[in-house]
């Protein structure tokens, strides 16, 4: 039964996958058109730069150079009808083939979208998923003890901080720790991964990683630990108030017990949803929260592809956040299905 | 059965319909003053309320708050700041700060003698500047308004006797025009190299790099050894004597003043362009709060209505509707939107539009689960028996009981809308017709603030971004603990 809700929900992830591109496909065919037309142009000027001409008459040269630019033009659709080309498109990103960008290039100079990518993705999923486990420990631990005192003192402070970080832009924050720590008492280095030149040696490699780190994770742990101690302290809440405690509590269960085995056990789905929740958001927010710290992960791409007008850059790398968006709610929603035996999978909601 | 043929009295009295009739608004006010009481329990809630209000009491009051009231629609016009320091610190620092800045001053007034003479005029005026701080001034301007054929000189009177020519020009002005005599630059560090010279070592004189001093902080230096490396202020009355001799017959200057350029300035300091960040942060108010409630309540207007109108329904509308909704869910909302903003550069209106389109998805699922609770409620059958159309019991009898639920969430997609709004002008996609704290915090990043460590510049929009969310998110979750029973401590 549950291997046929996880076929189903993937099958619905892909159909749904396929539905955004096409939508992107649409959105940015028009503009990706005009970059892809000088692109063609630049490629054809300098195919005949190179080529010896010399025996070539002028009118025969522009001939050439249309037949050539004719050639093109059929290889990447540039004839065929609007639909057509967004069929063709969305069918390349699918692929994964974003083609090759008009300016931005991988750290080794190259310069298929493609590797520019995937040399972004480890990055970005190191520092997030560093602050997120970092993040998931704090907000569990704190959530429980907001839940196990709700309404005292502990609880209520926490809460304000809460609603007081509820809207502060990451961004700020990170701007605000950079210009105190790294520039007014130097601290920390004010962004990228690592020193330039990079210290030889793996371990001071790792130790200068680390250093790159604080202060972005530091930010993000200041920002989102407080509203997930909140919803995590809610679930217990609302857990903590039903028949099954009171009865653990009735049967003389140590209070210890009742909380990390009958609570915890029981609020776990909509904790590994929020954890997951969490996470996810933090990374599509990441965006601008990594190009402040030039951390050069896929935010910072979006970032420097913005600022260079790449739009194939900028195609395949919202092509590439997506999936990864997505395959994380897929992911959810397979996890949520075996953590809570409650939910009915693969019968009718 | 039309609804014409049933028979309808027409012969109430009017106090009788009053009370027949509105009996459903009677209930909801009845509900609604139930819940202000609670509400009001909620210190927070009603912390949340303060400040809306406050917020507002400043959108109204704007332009009495702000020294320059043109703030919002000149904020790009050079000329409307010109008169302003550039990069200067808050006024209030100087009760702080161990030295104290000049502050911004205007000299108007001198004291004028006019000479006439058959070709020309002889125009001597006298300011005086009574100089009192620690850190000079940057700067200082001339401005007035002449015409003809007019030659300048300025002159700085020190306390301690000395002269200094600080400008020497002549100008010609066919009509009569605004004259902005910055008195700096080359000539000015010229000068001041050999004012300095004159009295520093000649050891101190080599290290100094004579392209890079700031001549105000010699001129105002005591005379003494040192003063071109380490110049120590000289406090005391300082004149500023400007010589004009006007060259014809119609050549006059009228009304000449001096801008001293301070080292602090207003409430909150300038940025390099010279805008006062006050006037700035407060001309956001009112753009911050209209992005974030007009987008709230669009999308949550819509949300509700797709959310009921999925559950009321169900079958294969439902599901095909919530497929609609997966897709739009599964989109990371800020990477699209802000390539969408870059590709299609948009006004404020488009970019409100753009963010409803991704917004509405906030409340469907609640309300959708709530919807299906309501439609199995036996009064909803009752409507229907009575052919009741589908639009009204959606919107009569459905939505209405959503309305608190609604007010919730659209509470908490305020400051969402507010942050996106932000981070998008902060890349510099915003809209360039008005002015955003994001956009106030795009400038201070370009400018080199956080290098240089401007905090004036970089605090006051992103913590009222912060406090404005922070308001929202008092009201939203107070009335989200009423709303939620489960979540009572007591």
């Amino acid at each position: 039964m549950y291997g046929r809700y996880a076929v189903k929900r993937i099958i619905y992830g892909i159909i749904t996958y396929m539905v955004i591109i096409f939508i992107f496909s649409m959105l940015f065919n028009t503009v990706v058109e005009t970059t892809l037309r000088s692109l063609l142009e630049e490629r054809l000027q300098g195919e005949f730069l190179q080529m010896d001409l010399g025996n070539y008459s002028a009118e025969q040269i522009t001939e050439l150079k249309a037949q050539r630019r004719d050639q093109l033009y059929r290889m990447h659709h540039l004839y065929s009808p609007f639909i057509v080309r967004v069929f063709w498109r969305a069918y390349n990103t699918i692929t994964f083939n974003f083609g090759q960008s008009t300016n931005v290039t991988s750290s080794s100079g190259e310069r298929d979208v493609g590797m520019i990518i995937a040399e972004a993705v480890p990055r970005t999923a190191l520092l997030f998923t560093v602050a997120a486990v970092i993040n998931i420990t704090l907000f569990i631990f704190l959530g429980i003890k907001k839940a196990q005192k709700a309404g005292k003192m502990f609880d209520q402070s926490t809460s304000i901080i809460t609603m007081v970080v509820f809207g502060m832009p990451s961004w700020w924050l990170a701007m605000l720790l950079i210009m105190f720590l790294s520039y007014v008492i130097p601290l920390f280095p004010s962004g990228g991964m690592f020193s330039t030149p990079p210290p030889e040696g793996s371990w001071a490699r790792l130790v200068d990683l680390l250093y790159h780190m604080i202060l972005p994770v530091l930010t993000l742990v200041l920002l989102r630990a407080w509203g997930g101690a909140y919803l995590i302290r809610n679930i217990v809440l609302g857990t903590l108030q039903e028949d099954y405690i009171m009865s653990a509590r009735a049967r003389g269960l140590p209070e210890q017990k009742v909380l990390y085995g009958h609570t915890l056990r029981s609020a776990a789905p909509p904790i590994a949803t929020m954890a997951v929740m969490s996470l996810l958001i933090s990374f599509s927010g990441g965006l601008i929260f990594e190009g402040i710290f030039s951390w050069p992960g896929m935010g910072n791409l979006f970032w420097v592809a913005l600022q260079q007008y790449d739009i194939p850059v900028l195609m395949g790398n919202l092509a590439v956040t997506t999936l990864l968006y997505m395959s994380g709610l897929i992911f959810l929603d397979l996890i949520y299905g075996l953590l809570d035996p409650r939910i009915k999978v693969g019968g009718k909601a | 059965m039309n609804k014409e043929q049933i028979p309808v009295k027409r012969d109430y009295k009017p106090g009788k319909i009053a009370t027949a009739q509105p009996s459903r608004w009677r209930d909801l006010g009845v509900s609604l003053r139930g819940f202000w009481k609670e509400f009001s329990q909620i210190k927070y809630g009603v912390a949340g309320l303060i400040l809306l209000a406050i917020f507002f009491l400043m959108i109204v009051f704007e332009p009495w708050l702000i020294p320059f009231p043109e703030a919002s629609e000149r904020w790009r016009d050079i000329s409307y700041w010109d008169s302003n320091p550039r990069n200067a610190a808050p006024g209030w620092i100087n009760w702080f700060a161990r030295q104290k800045g000049a502050t911004h001053q205007y000299l108007r007034d001198p004291i004028l003698e006019v000479e006439e003479q058959a070709r020309f005029k002889v125009i001597k005026g006298t300011f005086s500047y009574d100089y009192r701080f620690d850190l000079p001034p940057t700067g200082l301007s001339l401005r007035g308004l002449g015409k003809g054929d007019l030659r300048l000189t300025v002159r700085l009177e020190r306390p301690d006797g000395q002269e200094i020519e600080l400008y020497k020009d002549s100008l010609r002005r066919r009509n009569e025009d605004e004259l902005k005599l910055p008195l700096g630059g080359l000539q000015a560090a010229s000068t001041a190299f050999e004012f300095g010279q004159s009295y520093d070592s000649a050891e101190n004189v080599k290290r100094v790099n004579r392209h890079m001093i700031r001549p105000y902080n010699i001129f105002f230096a005591r005379a003494q050894e040192g003063i071109l490396l380490k110049p120590e202020p000289l406090p005391g009355e300082y004149k500023i004597h400007l010589d004009v001799v006007a060259i014809g017959q119609d050549a006059y200057i009228k009304d000449p003043y001096l801008i001293v350029s301070g080292r602090v300035f207003g409430l909150l300091g300038t940025d390099n362009s010279r805008r006062d960040i006050w006037s700035g942060v407060v001309a956001g108010i009112k753009w911050a709060m209209f992005i974030g409630l007009l987008t709230a309540f669009i999308s949550v207007v819509i949300g509700v209505t797709y959310g009921v109108t999925s559950a009321y329904f169900g079958g294969w509308i439902d599901s095909m509707m919530m497929r609609i909704f997966e897709v739009f869910v599964s989109i990371p909302i800020l990477p699209v939107l802000i390539v969408l903003s870059a590709v299609f550069k948009p006004t404020i209106w488009l970019l409100i539009f753009m963010m409803t389109v991704f917004f509405w998805t906030g409340p469907v699922r609640t309300v959708r689960s709530i919807g299906m609770q309501i439609r199995e409620e036996t009064y909803i059958e009752a409507a229907y028996a009575l052919n009741a159309s589908h639009a009204r019991i959606i919107f009569k009898h459905m939505v209405p009981q959503l309305i608190p639920y609604a007010f919730a969430t659209m509470a908490l997609a305020v400051p969402r809308a507010i942050i996106f709004e932000a981070s998008i002008s902060l890349l510099g996609f915003g809209d360039a017709s008005i002015v955003t704290w994001g956009q106030i915090l795009h400038d201070a990043m370009n400018g080199g603030a956080i290098l240089q460590g401007l905090w004036w510049w970089v605090i006051p929009p992103g913590l009222t971004i912060a406090l404005m969310s922070m308001t929202f998110a008092f009201i939203g979750f107070s009335m989200d603990k009423i709303l939620n029973p489960k979540l009572k401590t007591r």
